[in-house]
């Protein structure tokens, strides 16, 4: 069980951001905490997106706070940075290099380089097959580069991880797997924030999930510590609610 | 190791590593190497062309029987421009401007009206030589290779990854720029070598040949940088590429041809058609030996009356109508000269106006200060026209001196002097220019250069602001 006391990973508060005269975000207010798996669910242009790129600093709010482990990522981009991995909806890593090349190449630029070893030990994890680790990316599946992507983010053993859209593409099985390295993030009490649009998947894996409609978090449900984690019902329902197919 | 190297190393990576770009790079240094070892052989067959026929003209001139000097005025000399030893690199205006020139009595030579020395001949697309393919085509591959340098990272969004992992967009376009200002340098590389072996041989100087290798680095630099640069502002990879070739065609291409057409609509040069009726009016305005009456004439035959102390022509100790060829050989060179002048103003304005354009198209810059020091320049040529015409002024004046002191002497219906007087008259050495005396046509191209380089550089930290932005 989750320690409520324990200082979030993630703490939005009351975020407005506007791209021009249309606003995105109007009061989003949203925390995740060591070792909870966050679920962001929403349609198209309910601000999914403007919020990972405002935990990233890529974007300087209108207004609100912004705080990745006490760190405002728009003051000290870097330092926040140094604390988050990042997995992009569509993975976009380097064809002409290998995982182990890929992996080596970006950890090396986080200035988290942590040897072969470190790298063979996420990619083992991920369940990468081992003989296709010094192979080129372009040869690569969707569901492979997302491993890649994944074994990245572990091995840069970060308190928080920020996932786009992660199962996207993904078949079932793939979808079960990814799910599980999750489990495995969680037991390591990093805080991830799933952005999706995968009902399913969130209620398999998340703590809790939480509805972005108009800017703002409409509802959060909180999973249950025993029985059925999720009343997919009605999840569904609210899903469909706000506008957006599960 | 810093991102920025971390990225550089990246980009020498995905080099070696594309097919394509390697092997561009490879035919483009195949393209250096042939056209240097072309050069180098076309140089020196030249060079020897021209010592053997100065040799054969040189021993002519000597074997010429007794004559009279008259008729050896009109039987001239010819001379040959020694080709300058870096002309293999930069041939220059070399191939256009002629480099024979016959030196006779009563008129320049015509090298020095040729219309071929009209300002668009620094722009033409020459021969196959390293300073052609540096100038023209290594441009191209640098484009080729840095268009999508970083449009790449930000269509297929490792930009985003790149920078979630804490590099700065400053970090991230130093890399890009180390990276392919190095590629640039590399592919610059086995022209530098040629240069520095020629040095080694003893052809060229050490300062020339480091001030041509900074030119074209800086050139290759420019290029390289330019790619980087308009990819980091190109939101797609084939944005980026329209608008760099776009670049090249204005700045390679078009200027350098447009330019000297404007130039010579503004400022025409006179055809040798024109010129030869100008200068024909102008003599015959001076006087004309002939004349009984003309009044120049006279008044020249009663001052050397006068002078000598004599009241006749045939008083005179010498011969009177050598000396009415030495001040004819006066008169005309300075009428010769004065056009000249006036033409050589007319192209330094035409000039001029291009090389203020190489703010604009700095193909003009680099081109001047390549072909200034393979002394290949079009001052170059001019200067050797000049000392041509130096030594002609002698050479016609002693043979009109030897007319007036020794035929008085010969008796005779066909009075010849001694064919050994031939071999007294010196023979034409050109005493090649020293491009550091004329600094200004060094500084202004590397000025242009530098310059374009520090703009570039200035709007990649721009470009670095907006990177971040770039990544949402």
């Amino acid at each position: 069980m989750i320690a409520h006391e324990t200082p979030p990973a993630i703490r939005i508060a009351d975020l407005h951001h506007s791209y021009g005269a249309k606003p995105i975000l109007k009061g989003l207010t949203l925390t995740v905490r060591h070792g909870e798996i966050y679920a962001l669910l929403g349609g198209n242009g309910a601000g999914k997106s403007t919020t990972l790129n405002a935990l990233l600093g890529f974007i300087a709010p209108a207004s609100g706070t912004v705080r990745v482990c006490g760190t405002d990522p728009v003051a000290q981009p870097r330092q926040a940075r140094a604390q988050m991995a990042y997995v992009p909806e569509n993975v976009s890593l380097y064809d002409h290099l290998s995982a182990r090349e890929n992996i080596g190449y970006f950890l090396a630029l986080a200035k988290a380089d942590r040897g072969a070893d470190a790298i063979d030990e996420a990619l083992r994890e991920v369940g990468l097959p081992a003989d296709a680790w010094d192979k080129r990316l372009s040869g690569y599946s969707k569901g492979m580069r997302q491993k890649v992507a994944i074994a990245l983010a572990l091995a840069r053993d970060v308190p928080v991880l920020l996932l786009d859209e992660p199962t996207s593409g993904l078949d079932p099985r793939a979808v079960l797997e990814f799910n599980r390295l999750l489990d495995t993030a969680r037991a390591r009490k990093v805080a991830v924030l799933m952005v999706t649009h995968d009902l399913v998947s969130a209620v398999d894996i998340a703590d809790r999930i939480g509805f972005l409609a108009d800017g703002r978090i409409e509802e959060e449900r909180e999973a249950l510590a025993t029985g059925a984690r999720f009343d997919l019902n009605a999840l569904h329902d609210r899903y469909a609610r706000a506008g957006v197919s599960a | 190791m810093s991102a920025a190297t971390l990225i550089a190393r990246e980009e020498w990576r995905l080099l070696l590593r594309n097919r394509a770009g390697l092997i561009a790079t490879g035919l483009l240094v195949l393209l250096i190497l042939v056209a240097s070892f072309t050069s180098l052989e076309r140089r020196s067959a030249i060079a020897a062309d021209r010592d053997r026929y100065q040799t054969s003209v040189d021993r002519d001139f000597d074997a010429q029987p007794d004559r009279h000097p008259h008729r050896m005025v009109h039987y001239g000399q010819f001379v040959f421009r020694p080709i300058a030893p870096l002309a293999f690199f930069d041939a220059g205006v070399d191939g256009f401007t002629g480099n024979t020139i016959l030196l006779e009595g009563h008129r320049q030579n015509s090298a020095n009206f040729a219309e071929a020395r009209q300002s668009s001949l620094l722009m033409r697309f020459g021969q196959l030589t390293p300073a052609f393919v540096l100038q023209t085509l290594a441009p191209l591959l640098l484009i080729f290779l840095g268009f999508a340098s970083v449009a790449r990272e930000t269509e297929r969004a490792t930009l985003r990854l790149m920078l979630a992992q804490g590099i700065g967009g400053r970090s991230l376009l130093a890399g890009k720029l180390l990276g392919h200002g190095a590629i640039a340098l590399a592919v610059g590389a086995p022209a530098f070598a040629v240069l520095i072996g020629f040095v080694i041989t003893g052809s060229a100087a050490w300062p020339t040949i480091m001030l041509m290798i900074a030119g074209y680095a800086g050139w290759l630099l420019l290029w390289a940088f330019l790619s980087v640069v308009v990819s980091a502002f190109a939101g797609r990879p084939r944005d980026a590429l329209a608008i760099l070739i776009g670049l090249w065609l204005v700045m390679v291409v078009l200027l350098p041809r447009a330019l000297p057409v404007m130039a010579a609509a503004q400022t025409p040069l006179a055809t040798n058609i024109e010129t030869e009726i100008a200068l024909h009016r102008d003599l015959l305005e001076v006087g004309d030996s002939h004349d009984p009456d003309d009044p120049y004439f006279n008044d020249f035959r009663e001052d050397v009356l006068a002078r000598y102390g004599v009241e006749t022509i045939e008083e005179l100790p010498v011969q009177y109508a050598g000396l009415v060829s030495i001040e004819g050989e006066r008169l005309t060179t300075q009428i010769y000269a004065d056009a000249a002048r006036r033409q050589a103003a007319r192209e330094a304005r035409q000039n001029g106006l291009v090389y203020r354009f190489a703010l604009a198209s700095p193909l003009i810059a680099i081109r001047q200060l390549s072909m200034a020091l393979a002394g290949s320049d079009i001052a170059a040529h001019r200067d050797f026209l000049d000392q041509a015409e130096a030594f002609r002024y002698d050479f016609v004046q002693r043979l009109n001196r030897m007319q007036a002191v020794l035929i008085p002497g010969i008796e005779g219906d066909d009075p010849r002097i001694a064919a050994a007087n031939w071999r007294t008259i010196p023979r034409f050495s050109y005493t090649r220019p020293n491009p550091y005396d004329r600094i200004g046509a060094l500084v202004w191209p590397a000025g242009i250069l530098l310059g374009w380089l520090i703009a570039i550089l200035a709007t990649a930290m721009i470009a670095a602001r907006r990177i971040e932005r770039s990544a949402r």
